[in-house]
């Protein structure tokens, strides 16, 4: 298995157009005003369906980390040891990602980060380097 | 739910590695070592009631049916269910939740679990079985991963060390060497040094901070009150149950260290009329040290942030004031897959039966257990008693 790239659905293909620009999409729910991420059908506060986007400025904080030291599979043995982290974007919206250009030690929680992006397959993945 | 529903016998076979079984052997070893000691027949069986095996093709999916076949019996009630960890109360539930209702009378609930081994797909199904595939899974999560995530915050929150955790495994591996079917039994006792010495395998957990990879299952009996006592010299009553099952995932909004156990929790002991205080054992899911001491807090037994300093003094250790994980937990027992919940309940049960053997506790009358599915949301809290 190569490392895994994201397959391309309804919910998710304006946030991967997105990324392919330079842009990071937060989804927006235009009847109650919620924010969260490319992983619903509909708002999951109100059930409506009339959603656009908003773009985020792609600077965040770490809310939590881990240092992977045993890759789950062949494809990321590479990369280790590599920090997965939970984001927590300006607009409070949490997504997951790599934190990248960094050392592991350097990462703790409360880091401010901003987005960069990486090419995997036909995709471009949001990762996060630190803020300085 | 009291007075009307009891366990009146608990089976497990003990957890190793079984490269040879497939996931129906393993299915027929734990029915025909249960139905060995029990004096019970097709006809007094109303209702089977199981998990999936961890037959990655998925032959599997219908296993109650070909269970009932081989069994021979005739079911009022049945189901293959799935909650992952927590799948194993949630089946007594159903089971009583009958029984209450007068569908059934006496349902046997089995689980068979073998740890996914790599192999060909195996790395996919797991990325996309464990996570969202196309959000999270090019990160590189894995499940110790994404238990590292919420350990980091819990660390950091309450203050624990990595010696905390340790001290976590080092305590199931003391119950673990009083107990001969625990795969560790003969491992030697575990100390902090020993666990923090041990390879970094994703931060905080080192490798003997990890359960321990394993394949097995059990069998419970849950029955009408009446004829728990008939086969049961002192029948575990089910007292309380509590399950909840929070929005989200790790990467959605809301605290990764207040989980659903907090009112999963609270739901049983309002069932059961009982408080922490009240529990003399309890059986608290340790995929990872660190969720001990999690659940500790979150199902009240501790105030926030009072978990490791409990733990540092020997209360959940053998002779402790809260026995904890009195098997030697899925560190040191062994974690059994599809069917590592089935360990916490067989364990909580044979305690409140009387017949846990060598690692009987003393006056165990209330046994709490407490398991999860997914990274810490398909709760399932469960109080037995040994009386109503
Ligand atoms: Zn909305």
């Amino acid at each position: 298995m190569s490392l895994p790239v994201p397959d391309i659905d309804d919910v998710n293909r304006l946030y991967f157009e997105g990324t392919a620009s330079g842009e990071l999409r937060i989804r927006h729910c235009k009847r109650c005003e919620s924010l969260f991420r490319f992983a619903h059908a509909w708002c999951p506060d109100c059930w409506s369906q009339d959603l656009d986007y908003k773009l985020a400025s792609g600077r965040g904080k770490v809310e939590t980390f881990t240092v992977v030291h045993q890759a789950p599979y062949e494809s990321f043995e590479d990369r280790i040891p590599y920090v997965i982290a939970l984001v927590e974007l300006e607009e409070g919206v949490r997504m997951m990602s790599n934190i990248v250009d960094c050392e592991p030690d350097r990462v703790e929680i409360g880091l401010p980060v901003k987005v960069a992006y990486e090419q995997r397959g036909p995709v471009m993945l949001p990762m996060f380097t630190p803020d300085v | 739910m009291s007075n009307h529903v009891t366990i009146a016998g608990a089976y497990e076979i003990p957890p190793r590695r079984y490269r040879e079984h497939s996931s129906i052997d393993l299915f027929r070893m734990i029915l025909g070592g249960a139905l060995a000691e029990w004096q019970i027949s097709p006809a007094d069986i109303d209702g089977v009631i199981t998990t999936t095996g961890g037959d990655i093709t998925g032959h599997d999916t219908y296993i109650h049916g070909r269970l009932i076949s081989e069994l021979g019996i005739n079911a009022s009630i049945a189901e293959t269910m799935n909650l992952g960890g927590g799948s194993h109360q949630a089946m007594v539930n159903r089971a009583a939740m009958a029984i209450h209702e007068g569908r059934a009378n006496a349902v046997i609930c089995v689980s068979a679990g073998k740890m996914m081994r790599p192999g060909l797909g195996a790395a996919d199904a797991m990325v996309r079985a464990i996570c969202d595939y196309n959000l999270e899974g090019p990160y590189g999560p894995w499940i110790a991963a994404l238990y590292g995530l919420v350990a980091t915050r819990f660390m950091h929150e309450k203050n624990v060390t990595a010696e905390d955790l340790a001290r976590v495994a080092v305590s199931a591996r003391k119950w673990a060497l009083l107990n001969p079917e625990a795969r560790q039994h003969e491992a030697g006792p575990l100390t902090i040094e020993d666990v923090l010495e041990s390879r970094m395998v994703v931060t905080p957990f080192h490798y003997l901070d990890c359960s321990l990879p394993s394949d097995g299952g059990g069998v419970v009996l849950v029955t009408r009150a009446d004829l728990g006592r008939e086969w049961a010299a002192r029948p575990a009553f089910v007292k309380g149950y509590g399950e909840y099952h929070p929005r989200g995932t790790v990467s959605d909004p809301g605290s990764l260290i207040e989980t659903g156990a907090v009112i999963s929790g609270r739901k049983a002991f309002a069932e059961a009329g009982l408080t922490p205080a009240d529990i003399d054992v309890a059986q608290l899911y340790d995929a990872f040290s660190s969720t001990p001491l999690l659940l500790l807090e979150n199902l009240g037994f501790c105030e926030p942030g009072k978990a490791a300093g409990f733990v540092n003094s020997g209360a959940i250790d053998p002779g402790g004031s809260l026995p904890v994980n009195t098997y030697g937990g899925l560190m040191s027992f062994g974690h059994t897959g599809e069917s590592s919940g089935m360990s916490l309940l067989v364990q909580g049960a044979k305690q409140a039966l009387g017949t846990a053997g060598p690692t009987q506790v003393e006056n165990a009358g209330n046994v709490l257990i407490h398991a999860y599915g997914g990274i810490m949301f398909y709760h399932t809290t469960m109080i037995l008693g040994d009386e109503p």
